[in-house]
């Protein structure tokens, strides 16, 4: 694998640039859609519906954008992964590289836009809310864990889709819902349905894998303090087995890579 | 991936098996899998069947054979990237190998940062293919191209691109599959040099073509598949007698056109032969050629006569001759002391019968003559070019 990391810094730098290759905004463009989706879901959520009513954090731009951040790094990653063995099958059919490192570099590409967002978004944060805590530190760990548990994630997708032409559908169609369900523009436990029924709260925060990363990196970014000892526990787990499955998968299943895709 | 125990350019199949499904759409869906609905269509295709092979490091083999023969799984099969369903496939050293041409390339991308994408592809690192990329683009001849996306490049280029970068990427192992034919003569020859060049440095090459030639004029020793299994593995000239004669047969008789039984005198037997009497398909220009016929008699005929013709591979008549012969059964030789036909694919036809026979009636065999550089056409003229001199040229 490691005489491989210029075949996967290759692909990363291809990818970056082969999306908006000839456009005037070039790569910059990786950075305009999470601002246009902050304006519309803070114009949305938080003056036509009123999410939260008065209990809406502030500043909500804020709020939002970390969540948005993340949600599109997790959701673009698994989007851009799952047909990407298809896509390069002329590589795949060519010589015998790692396979992983397609769907590898697919999630490598958000996340180098992931991570320009965090850059961009941390000094505002910090600026608006006036305080620097040392939580801050724990930030760079939250996000290497969510790097691995939704490269693992990936993983499975990528090569289940090349097996089952369904699968990058079936996940469009899932990412769809899970958003909403996600803490991205609310705080679970301050939605009214949760208030009278607190299970609903738990269901929301722990059992969407997803949850817990939202929460600890806008714990650390937005309110600027270290997240519950449970997320972090939670995290470190869903990281190392979903990536270890994710592997495990991938490995069992890319043997027939060259003949199908 | 490099197997322990191989030295670098040894490759060992052992009982190598492989089939491959022809559906057109391999992948299954989710409805297929919930149902348990089996596939539609023919059932798998067996490409290897228990095929052994080794090959020592710095040896040259061509592998021929009809399609579907197999040449083109066991290529991928050696390169990796297709897995055996049983037995072993293993290979020492680093191989490149030139399978489907363009294909791999980034379409957008120039000539250059492809060159850097394919290296890595094979595991090489920036540094060595820095070191290496001025000798690709100069070899590939593609000058200020190399710098345009290769969406621009004609099936011509994107050989050159392809050639140059494996060829210069100093594998221990080199395989190429039937892709040379898309180059002009000129750079074909100039892909078989650098190949000799890279035999030379020890480089094992693997080659799979149906052009004759360019098997004899690379490989040493020849692998001819037939319905996945290997039929010959030995010597280039004993092979590709061996690969024409199943070709032979494969056309229903086309290259022998057995009508002996109703003959009068039948050709029994027909072989061609070299200066030093081995028996062959290709021969080179300027050397001896021999056609050894074998005659017997069924039915008495007053005046025997043995006709032969030469035509071309495009079927253009290039030199005939009527024999009397003496005795109607007889073992007779037509001699070519130096052979004046030019590279290209010929058929010789002989028949015997009274006179007027037609020579198409009997026997027709094909056999090749190599090409050499300076020279086109069918027939090597013998010319010489001579300077006059400077002072009798008028002004």
């Amino acid at each position: 694998m490691f005489s491989y990391r210029y075949l996967f810094s290759q692909l990363v730098r291809r990818e970056l640039r082969q999306k908006y290759k000839g456009s005037a905004l070039g790569v910059l463009w990786y950075l305009v859609n999470p601002l246009v989706l902050m304006g519309a879901y803070t114009l949305m959520f938080g003056f036509v519906l009123n999410v939260q009513g008065a209990s809406r954090p502030h500043p909500y731009p804020i709020f939002l954008i970390i969540g948005i951040v993340v949600w599109t790094f997790f959701a673009q990653s698994l989007l851009s992964a799952a047909p990407s063995l298809i896509e390069q099958g002329g590589l795949v059919r060519k010589a015998r590289f790692p396979r992983e490192v397609i769907p590898g570099s697919a999630v490598m590409v958000q996340f180098i836009t992931f991570t320009a967002l965090l850059v961009l978004v941390t000094p505002i944060a910090l600026a608006l809310r006036g305080s620097l805590s040392p939580s801050l530190l724990l930030l760079p760990v939250f996000v290497v864990l969510l790097f691995a548990f939704t490269l693992g994630c990936a993983l499975v997708i990528a090569v289940l889709h090349a097996h089952f032409r369904d699968i990058a559908p079936i996940v469009a169609a899932a990412l769809l819902p899970w958003f909403f369900i996600t803490p991205i523009f609310f705080v679970a436990n301050q939605l009214p349905p949760v208030q009278s029924h607190p299970f609903l709260g738990t269901l929301l925060d722990w059992v969407n894998p997803i949850a817990p990363f939202m929460l600890a990196i806008r714990s650390v970014l937005f309110y600027g303090r270290a997240p519950e000892l449970g997320q972090v526990i939670y995290m470190v787990v869903a990281a190392a087995v979903v990536l270890t499955l994710g592997r495990a998968v991938f490995a069992r299943m890319q043997g027939e890579l060259a003949v199908i895709v | 991936m490099t197997a322990p125990g191989l030295r670098p350019g040894e490759i060992v199949l052992r009982d190598a098996t492989r089939s491959f499904s022809i559906r057109a759409d391999q992948a299954r869906t989710f409805k297929g899998l919930l149902l348990g609905a089996r596939a539609d269509g023919p059932p798998p295709v067996p490409a290897l069947r228990g095929v052994t092979l080794h090959i020592e490091p710095g040896e040259t083999v061509g592998m021929v054979g009809r399609n579907g023969a197999g040449k083109t799984s066991t290529l991928r099969v050696l390169a990796g990237i297709v897995p055996l369903q049983s037995g072993e496939a293993a290979s020492g050293g680093r191989m490149v190998s030139l399978l489907e041409l363009g294909s791999g390339f980034s379409r957008d991308f120039s000539g250059r940062e492809n060159i850097y994408l394919q290296g890595a592809l094979y595991g090489f690192t920036k540094a060595q293919i820095d070191a290496r990329i001025e000798r690709i683009i100069a070899f590939s001849e593609l000058g200020d191209f190399i710098e345009v996306p290769v969406k621009t490049y004609s099936a011509g280029m994107f050989l050159r691109l392809g050639f140059s970068i494996a060829a210069f990427l100093d594998a221990d192992v080199l395989l190429i599959d039937e892709i040379l034919a898309v180059g002009d003569e000129g750079f074909q020859r100039k892909c078989l040099r650098r190949i000799s060049e890279q035999i030379a440095g020890g480089t094992t090459v693997v080659l799979v073509s149906h052009d004759a030639r360019a098997i004899e004029r690379v490989c040493e020793r020849v692998i001819v598949l037939d319905a996945g299994r290997v039929v010959f593995d030995g010597p280039t000239a004993e092979g590709l007698l061996h690969y024409h004669q199943l070709m032979g047969t494969e056309h229903g008789g086309g290259e022998s056109i057995r009508a002996g039984a109703a003959r009068a005198i039948e050709v029994a037997d027909v072989e061609l032969r070299d200066g030093a009497g081995r028996a062959g398909t290709v021969f080179r220009t300027g050397a001896p050629l021999q056609i050894a016929v074998v005659l017997r008699e069924r039915t008495p005929v007053p005046h025997p006569e043995l006709a032969l013709e030469i035509r071309s591979g495009e079927g253009h008549r290039v030199f005939s001759t009527v024999t009397e012969l003496t005795k109607a059964s007889t073992r007779i030789v037509f001699e070519i002391p130096s052979l004046a036909l030019l590279g290209g694919d010929y058929d010789v036809s002989l028949a015997a019968g009274e006179p007027g026979v037609d020579p198409d009636a009997d026997r027709t065999l094909r056999f090749s003559v190599a090409t050499e550089a300076g020279a086109g056409g069918i027939v090597d003229l013998r010319g010489s070019w001579r300077e006059l001199e400077p002072a009798r040229v008028a002004p």
